[in-house]
């Protein structure tokens, strides 16, 4: 069965990124939007673009039914459903396979089985794969989340049952902040989710969260392509990560790849899965959960092993055979992927919606931008902030950090804030270049983390002056009717726009 | 042109004079030749002494942001006279201050009070044309008009007394 026509039910960059996959493998694309989307690159790339509702993604990305019929009406035989939004949503895929569509991912039972947290961790203690202690259920009420927490011990993590992406995770010290804990889990999981059920375990100190990238085909075969290291984390969310990580040598990347490849193949996983772990400092490894869907940082997994996995994902869709086996996967040099989210770091990481008057993105050698935005680019206030993934390779890790630093340099984004000064810090930090990582890294160097040391405070005063001196000057100049005109300065977002 | 540029709450004066992409700009008793180019919307490519800089500006309520070599600040630009209007013209010298002067050249385009009027803090005692911009300038305390020693039309040098407070 061949694929011929796609539709990418997401936004942004993983959009783009499906739909680069399918050109390549030639297959036509179709895109979706919401009202708030329809100047988003995804639908620019696309063969076709259909709208789909309003802004908010409950009334747009997050509508089953509206998909669905788009991708009929539309012609379509199958369906990339991304990360995020509908991606792990086992009625989704149910609902493509009734219309007759190929869905890009595992099957329904598979998602339902590992898309649920407590029902993955009761697998993974049948296989004996190891696991962080704490419930194998949803904990029913306040007064079972207290005893469960008092037999573990403190800290524990609050995780929701549907989580993913940090939402709904909560990190309690102590019984008093018990309570308010799981109101604010539970609310935000409900929210994220529509499922408001958490359930606990201990809270592993300083812990390095590792996953491993899985492979598998309708014919039976799991192949594992190694870790991610994705310790590089503020509030749970991710913000840097790598391959491989410092941490594995070869044997106990065996042992990971072996215990995620069992607990897939239990589960009848089919399509690419990452099953997460954490790794204590004494190296031991405990099963977290497994993402049924392509993660955002596959690219590093990417370009460590050659391997493309969104066209391995198609391939599997379409019922290939797994164009590798377990030891024709090797790993070569180290790859490091930074979010660039529009996001002020130097005020509190908060969101910085707008439109991106100037963009300039590095390149040069082993450098990647995986990019939803462009010059011009009005980022809507209604999704999340992540505008590109720049991905570099080198040779070991201390020439794809020295790649990295330049990399982010280069990275030029006018506008709105992003998370690139901070980005650059973190790369620069010893710590981070001594491999000295772990999900408490970024809460430890936050302190630290200014948004200037003053070395460049004179040319920034000269470029600041000359700016301000060129507009008063250019306003001298030729007086702009008071009333239409905007400024050069302001035009830039629109030029070129004609808007209604 | 002067202007002040406040950076993390330290002002600098600087002066800047050129054009065309080639400037001089005086910052202290430091003195720059700057060529400055925008390449693209907000991006200034700099050449300072030979040495190449890019730099990020974002104009942002008055305040600009500008991100070079990986850091980040918040500058503050001001044309000096309205620099000098905002700190020190528009309080009439200050509570303990009796007198008014001028903190810059221009013409009197209003004078609002007359001898032996009494005024409150905040009202306006007169108006200044300059840079073409009216400056209004109020009482920064409350008492009563002694003297005032300009009128309407008039052109006022900076240092000038305008007005005495009792």
């Amino acid at each position: 069965m061949k694929l011929k026509k796609l539709l990418v039910a997401n936004r942004g960059e993983i959009a783009v990124r499906v739909i680069r996959a399918c050109r390549e493998a030639g297959i036509a694309t179709v895109a979706v939007f919401s009202e708030a989307d329809r100047e988003a690159l995804h639908v620019q790339m696309a063969d076709e673009a259909y709208a789909i509702g309003p802004a908010p993604a409950i009334e747009s990305y997050l509508v089953i039914d509206r998909i669905v019929q788009t991708a009929r009406r539309a012609g379509a035989d199958a369906v990339h459903p991304g990360y995020g939004f509908l991606s792990e949503n086992a009625a989704f895929a149910e609902a493509c396979a009734a219309a007759g569509l190929t869905f890009v991912g595992p099957p329904a039972a598979a998602m339902r089985q590992m898309g649920s947290k407590t029902a993955a961790r009761t697998l993974a203690r049948e296989l004996g794969v190891p696991m962080v202690p704490g419930t194998l259920e949803v904990v029913a009420s306040d007064a079972e989340a207290a005893r469960v927490a008092g037999e573990i011990g403190y800290p524990v993590m609050l995780k929701a049952a549907m989580g993913g992406g940090g939402k709904g995770m909560r990190l309690v010290r102590r019984d008093a902040d018990l309570a308010e804990a799981l109101r604010a889990a539970r609310a935000e999981a409900g929210a994220a989710f529509g499922d408001a059920a958490v359930y606990l375990e201990r809270a592993i100190a300083e812990p390095r969260h590792v996953e491993i990238q899985i492979l598998a085909d309708t014919h039976g075969h799991v192949i594992h392509l190694g870790e991610r290291e994705c310790s590089i984390q503020r509030r749970h969310q991710k913000l840097i990560e790598e391959c491989p990580s410092p941490l594995l040598d070869a044997v106990l990347r065996a042992r990971m790849g072996d215990a995620a490849c069992r607990l897939a193949r239990a589960a009848g996983y089919v399509n690419a899965g990452t099953v997460e772990f954490l790794v204590d400092s004494e190296r031991n490894f405990y099963f977290l959960e497994m993402n049924a869907r392509l993660q955002v940082e596959h690219p590093v997994t990417e370009m460590v092993t050659g391997v493309d996995l969104v066209r391995e994902q198609l391939r599997i869709a379409a019922g290939e055979t797994l164009t590798l086996t377990q030891a024709d996967v090797t790993w070569r040099g180290w790859a490091i992927e930074c979010r660039v989210n529009a996001e002020d770091p130097f005020a509190g990481w908060l969101p910085s919606p707008g439109t991106i008057t100037g963009l300039r993105a590095p390149s040069g050698p082993w450098v990647r931008d995986d990019s939803g935005a462009y010059e011009g680019y009005t980022i809507p206030r209604f999704y999340d902030t992540l505008l590109s993934k720049l991905i570099v390779w080198g040779a070991d890790r201390a020439a794809a950090c020295d790649r990295m630093a330049r990399a982010l340099a280069e990275y030029r984004v006018v506008g709105v804030r992003t998370t690139i000064p901070a980005l650059t810090r973190i790369v620069a930090h010893p710590d981070f270049r001594a491999a000295r990582l772990s999900t408490a890294f970024l809460e430890r160097v936050l302190p630290d983390l200014r948004a200037n040391d003053g070395r460049f405070a004179s040319v920034a005063v000269i470029a600041a002056v000359l700016a301000e001196y060129e507009r008063a000057r250019q306003a001298a100049a030729a007086p702009p009717p008071a009333d239409t005109t905007p400024s050069a300065w302001r035009a830039a977002g629109t030029r070129g726009w004609i808007r209604p | 042109m002067k202007y002040v540029a406040t950076v993390a709450d330290e002002s600098r004066l600087v002066t800047v004079t050129g054009a065309d992409g080639r400037y001089r700009v005086a910052l202290g008793d430091e003195v720059w030749e700057v060529d400055a180019r925008l390449t693209a919307q907000g991006i200034y490519s700099l050449l300072i002494d030979g040495v190449s800089y890019v730099a990020d500006v974002l104009d942002r309520d008055g305040a600009c942001v500008v991100e070079v070599g990986g850091e980040w600040y918040e500058i503050g630009v001001e044309e000096q006279t309205r620099h000098i209007i905002r700190t020190r013209g528009g309080a009439a010298g200050g509570p303990g201050s009796r007198t008014l002067t001028a903190p810059l050249p221009g013409k009197i385009s209003r004078v609002a009070v007359r001898p032996g009027e009494a005024v409150q803090a905040g009202d306006t005692l007169l108006v200044i044309e300059a840079m073409k911009m009216e400056n209004e300038f109020k009482a920064a305390g409350a008492g009563t008009v002694a003297e005032v020693r300009v009128e309407a039309g008039q052109t006022v040098n900076a240092g000038d007394v305008l007005i005495v407070m009792t």
